[in-house]
């Protein structure tokens, strides 16, 4: 479903990664793990199509949104959502942050309409619902904990039913609490056939919620497989340092 | 100001002409001129502040440091050079603006541009980034995340607007060299404004007159403050 193949990011002469594939299929759940600052983050910038590779090619069901103009570019992005390390709430009401991607979705004459008809709409309970927020549609974003506020940016992408959901480090500054419930809104997103890509340096959290692990050590992946076979039984040298901590970075 | 003092203005407050609309009509001319040339610059400086928000390009600090600058227009020049540009020599002397209110604006709008776009710029470069960057991953245009960023920003742009239009009202030397500090036969306000009658009275001696003036300009100034605080209050919770 979205796919990167053989792509190449650098930031002037510093090489982030290169030759780089992955995929991630509709629902599976696929972890990114590697060491901070080896570029997760720019992965998923690519997958999200935020950002275009300096070399290889990106696609959405084999559709490269570079290669489209920029609404149909806009169309493929609006298929895809992400989650950030920090939640990055608007100044609004729950309801509000949850309901944005729907909003952007309809025409403007629709969002006139919607601003003196404050109903919440079913996906947006729906959506708080996973998290384990469905009462909290009222409240005021800045009103939240972190680790609600994680949980109401993570009912954010889910509410518009995305084809493939990509997070970034989503549970990093969580507790076990909050942290349990974003990895059982992982699992329920993969449920509905969203596929999903988390980037994480926790191995833990990786084992626990992946189906597939990349490792992305240096600048490339140096082992993709099922999550059982890459922590229990690596191929490659470095992956299994780096997997039993004898590779500090 | 003492009690004690009350009765010696009680004269002074009587002198003013108010039958005849003297005060109400400076009031007036004061608010149309200051209200409208905000109005038209915060229009043009908030897309500008925007744009040069969300936009990278070389020389961008250079623009930034243009715009700082323009805050600091003494008025007087920037009302020769209005006076210039509506004189009969000027490029736009067949508008016949000279000696009018639209003249007077046009000098506030320029000298209230450059502080509505510097702070309304600031504001904008203070919203977080993932903020931005959450509206665009979301499926918003850049048009959206623009207004994301506007709702995120109001309370500095209101403060931006509030600087702009203290600046515009209480400024005397570019209206008074193109408005002309002028009043009609019946004595009511062509384009005499609360600053340039303040300025004129103080010159005649008229320092009770002056005073209440000058109060009446602090009263005007406190109460849109309170309207523009109060009308970004109102946004937290929508």
């Amino acid at each position: 479903m979205l796919r990167a193949a053989d792509v190449s990011v650098a930031y002037g002469d510093e090489t982030i990664f290169r030759d780089l594939s992955v995929e991630v299929d509709a629902g599976e759940v696929i972890a990114v793990i590697g060491p901070s600052g080896v570029g997760k983050t720019t992965l998923l910038r690519l997958l999200a199509l935020a950002a275009e590779p300096d070399e290889g090619s990106v696609a959405l069901d084999d559709v490269d949104p570079w290669a489209r103009s920029a609404s149909e570019r806009l169309a493929l992005r609006r298929r895809v959502g992400m989650v950030f390390q920090e939640a990055s709430l608007f100044d609004a009401s729950v309801a509000r942050n949850v309901e944005y991607g729907l909003r952007v979705r309809r025409s403007w004459t629709d969002r006139l309409g919607s601003l003196f008809g404050r109903g919440v709409p079913d996906a947006v309970r729906e959506a708080l619902d996973v998290v384990g927020l469905a009462d909290e549609t009222r409240r005021h974003a800045d009103s939240l904990s972190g680790g609600e506020a994680q949980r109401v940016s993570f009912a954010r992408a889910l509410a518009y039913e995305p084809d493939a959901l990509l997070l970034d480090e989503p549970t990093s500054d969580l507790d076990p609490r909050n942290t349990a419930v974003i990895e059982e809104a992982i699992g329920e997103a993969r449920d509905r056939g969203i596929g999903v890509a988390v980037a994480t340096h926790d191995m833990h959290q990786a084992e626990r919620v992946a189906d597939r692990v990349a490792v992305l050590l240096d600048d490339g992946i140096t082992e993709m497989g099922p999550t059982e076979v890459v922590f229990e039984d690596p191929a490659n040298e470095r992956t299994r340092k780096f997997i039993s901590g004898e590779l500090v970075y | 100001m003492s009690l004690a003092a009350i009765p010696q203005l009680a004269p002074a407050l009587l002198d003013l002409p108010f039958r005849e609309g003297y005060v109400w009509s400076i009031v007036y001319v004061s608010l149309y001129v200051s209200v409208t040339a905000v109005a038209v610059s915060t229009l043009v400086s908030v897309p500008v502040a925007v744009a040069l928000g969300f936009a990278e390009f070389p020389g961008k600090g250079f623009v930034k440091s243009v715009i700082n600058t323009g805050m600091g227009f003494p008025s007087v020049v920037v009302g020769l050079v209005v006076l210039f540009a509506v004189s009969n020599q000027g490029p736009l002397g067949s508008l016949e603006l000279i000696f009018t209110r639209e003249a007077m604006i046009m000098s506030q709008f320029v000298l209230a541009t450059p502080p509505i776009t510097a702070i309304s710029l600031a504001a904008v470069d203070g919203v977080d980034d993932g903020v931005r960057d959450a509206a665009r991953a979301l499926g918003g245009t850049r048009i959206d995340a623009a207004l994301v960023v506007l709702k995120e920003a109001r309370y500095g742009i209101a403060t931006a607007v509030l600087a702009g239009f203290g600046r515009a009202v209480s400024e005397v030397g570019s209206v008074l060299i193109v408005g002309g500090n002028i009043t009609g036969p019946d004595g009511v306000s062509k384009t005499r404004t609360l600053t340039t009658a303040i300025q004129l009275e103080a010159r005649q001696g008229q320092y009770e007159t002056a005073m209440i003036l000058g109060a009446v300009l602090v009263a005007l100034v406190l109460t849109v403050n309170a309207v523009v605080v109060r009308f970004g209050d109102g946004g937290v919770n929508a």
